[in-house]
């Protein structure tokens, strides 16, 4: 495909034409939605501070802040240790296996998040299937709360999380050239050898791009800590939720909206510089 | 991968994979089940097998009401992320615009912000304008979030596009809107279904934006499923559920055989 042709084909004014509708949509209900945002955080009649000052001081929203970076930290740790050896089983099946096993990675990952939220609240409550087998294997002495605390809030999200993990990481053992690891056992390197030597290290792009990315999604979550967590559990977008329509203080909603965008602003920046900028959510 | 390894992970690495695609695929496996039951407490297994839930879900118009919003809102979602995107994705390819790069970083950028943030920023726009609770203002929401799908799917076909296919045209003394719609477009089609399955999926699926920008007349079925497992635990979402699940899973089998296709070319 030479580029000559391409620049020849449409004038840059006719280009403009068609690009013009979908920039005026995205100017309206995406760049202005995201200023008004940051501008209600300053403007409330006047310009005023009031509202960062108000979160700076509030125990409430370093609660929250301190909830959403533990949560989001637990949750993307156990995505990535489950998530590396199963972006390594999908790496060594032939390529159609690895279609038929990536189709169950998928298909999850296309149904509705309020489904399985709800669906976990069924498995783990008190009268779930994962309850009741311990209930069975203890002859009925074990019970865990699972869920409406922490720990279902975070289930949920590993449970969000995962394919991002496995299709980050699954992309950079595929790009692995096979040789390197067969030259290692030539010259006489045992299998966990070459996989910290030759394998894990090469693989450290995805990991550090599927880390990202589960981190960047987990504090921006609101259904997930909703529905599974428990009332201790509220993260920064249920907050943000909160001022909305509990308070009614926009000022203070849209102040927490701007510290969100600039903490995920700040992930999505390092992410484009490991991953060279493409296919930054790594998802089609 | 290399033997040696394989060998050496023979038992940890399947056990754990098979265990995580257990985890990841019973949540959505297992609402079929419990919808067929007979609505009292939510179990697994159910005891008896009926379609009682379903039968409150078809004549509460609370929710199959949401549930044909839902679907008016996703297929003008679905045509309106095609008919502005599919132009844009073009030009974008076939012109040098300047500044493509930052346009194109623009039109990806409803997938980067947290979409807490946009429901908030919609939110405060369309209050003043006494545009809440309004089905135009959902679906011009729903549409800046799809247009970043339509965007990779077209977009990859795009590329595998021949340019010269198009420059024969022009010479043969085709018109430009006749080459848009004769020679290109055909060869677009698999990119555009895959990329207007996945709006419409997108649409149908969102909650968060819509939680903010609906009202009691314009209340999609996520909305409605949100609120009842926040509030109410009616049974009636196991039904709700397993109907969701069912279009998704549709859907993203047709975007999936679509993409496939899409490849084979």
């Amino acid at each position: 495909m030479s580029s000559a042709s391409d620049v020849s084909f449409l004038s840059p004014r006719s280009a403009t034409l068609l690009v013009a509708p979908l920039g005026a949509l995205l100017i309206l209900f995406f760049a202005y939605p995201l200023i008004l945002t940051v501008w209600q955080s300053f403007y409330e009649g006047g310009f005023t501070l009031r509202a960062y000052a108000e979160l700076a001081t509030s125990t409430l929203f370093y609660k929250v802040l301190r909830t959403t970076f533990v949560i989001s930290f637990t949750a993307t740790l156990v995505s990535l240790l489950i998530g590396y050896p199963v972006a390594l089983h999908l790496s060594r099946q032939s390529p159609r296996k690895r279609t038929f096993y990536l189709m169950l990675v998928m298909l999850p990952f296309w149904t509705s998040i309020l489904v399985k939220s709800f669906a976990l609240t069924v498995l783990l409550g008190h009268s779930g299937i994962v309850n009741q087998a311990l209930g069975f294997i203890s002859g009925g002495t074990i019970q865990f709360p699972m869920v409406f605390n922490r720990f279902g809030a975070i289930v949920g999200m590993i449970n969000y999380l995962l394919p991002f993990m496995i299709l980050s990481i699954l992309g950079s053992l595929l790009a692995q050239d096979g040789n390197l690891a067969r030259a290692a056992e030539v010259m006489g390197a045992g299998p966990f050898r070459i996989f910290r030597k030759v394998t894990l290290p090469l693989s450290m792009p995805g990991v550090i791009a599927g880390i990202i990315i589960n981190f960047t999604l987990s504090i921006g979550m609101y259904i997930t800590p909703a529905l599974l967590g428990g009332r201790q559990d509220m993260m920064i977008a249920n907050l943000i939720d909160f001022y909305t329509r509990q308070t009614l203080d926009w000022p203070m909603a849209s102040a927490i909206s701007v510290v969100l965008l600039l903490i995920s602003g700040a992930l999505v920046t390092i992410l484009g510089r490991v991953r060279g900028g493409a296919g930054v959510m790594g998802v089609a | 991968m290399t033997r040696p390894l394989r060998t050496a992970a023979v038992f940890f690495v399947p056990v754990v994979a098979w265990a995580c695609y257990l985890f990841l695929l019973l949540p959505s496996v297992i609402v079929f089940p419990i919808s067929f039951g007979t609505g009292g407490e939510f179990e697994f297994p159910p005891r008896a097998f009926s379609l009682e839930l379903y039968r409150q879900f078809f004549t509460d118009a609370a929710w199959w009401g949401a549930m044909t919003q839902s679907l008016m809102i996703a297929l003008m979602t679905a045509l309106a992320t095609t008919v502005l995107g599919l132009p844009a994705a073009y030009a974008l390819q076939r012109a040098s615009l300047p500044g493509a790069g930052l346009i194109n970083g623009f039109i990806m950028g409803p997938l980067l912000v947290p979409v807490i943030v946009l429901g908030l920023g919609l939110y405060l726009q369309f209050a003043p304008w006494n545009l809440l609770n309004r089905d135009v203002s959902l679906f011009l929401s729903h549409t800046m979030l799809a247009v970043p799908f339509m965007m990779i799917s077209v977009g990859a076909s795009l590329r595998h596009l021949d340019p010269t296919l198009e420059n024969a045209a022009l010479i043969m003394g085709a018109s430009k809107p006749a080459i848009f719609f004769k020679v290109v477009l055909p060869q677009l089609k698999a990119g555009i279904a895959a990329g207007a399955l996945f709006a419409f999926l997108i649409s149908f699926d969102e909650v968060i934006v819509a939680y903010f920008v609906t009202g009691p007349e314009t209340q999609t079925l996520p909305v409605k499923m949100y609120s009842a497992m926040r509030w109410e635990l009616s049974p009636v979402i196991a039904a709700a559920s397993t109907l969701v699940t069912v279009f998704s899973i549709l859907l993203a089998i047709g975007i999936m055989m679509l993409q496939r296709k899409e490849k084979q070319q």
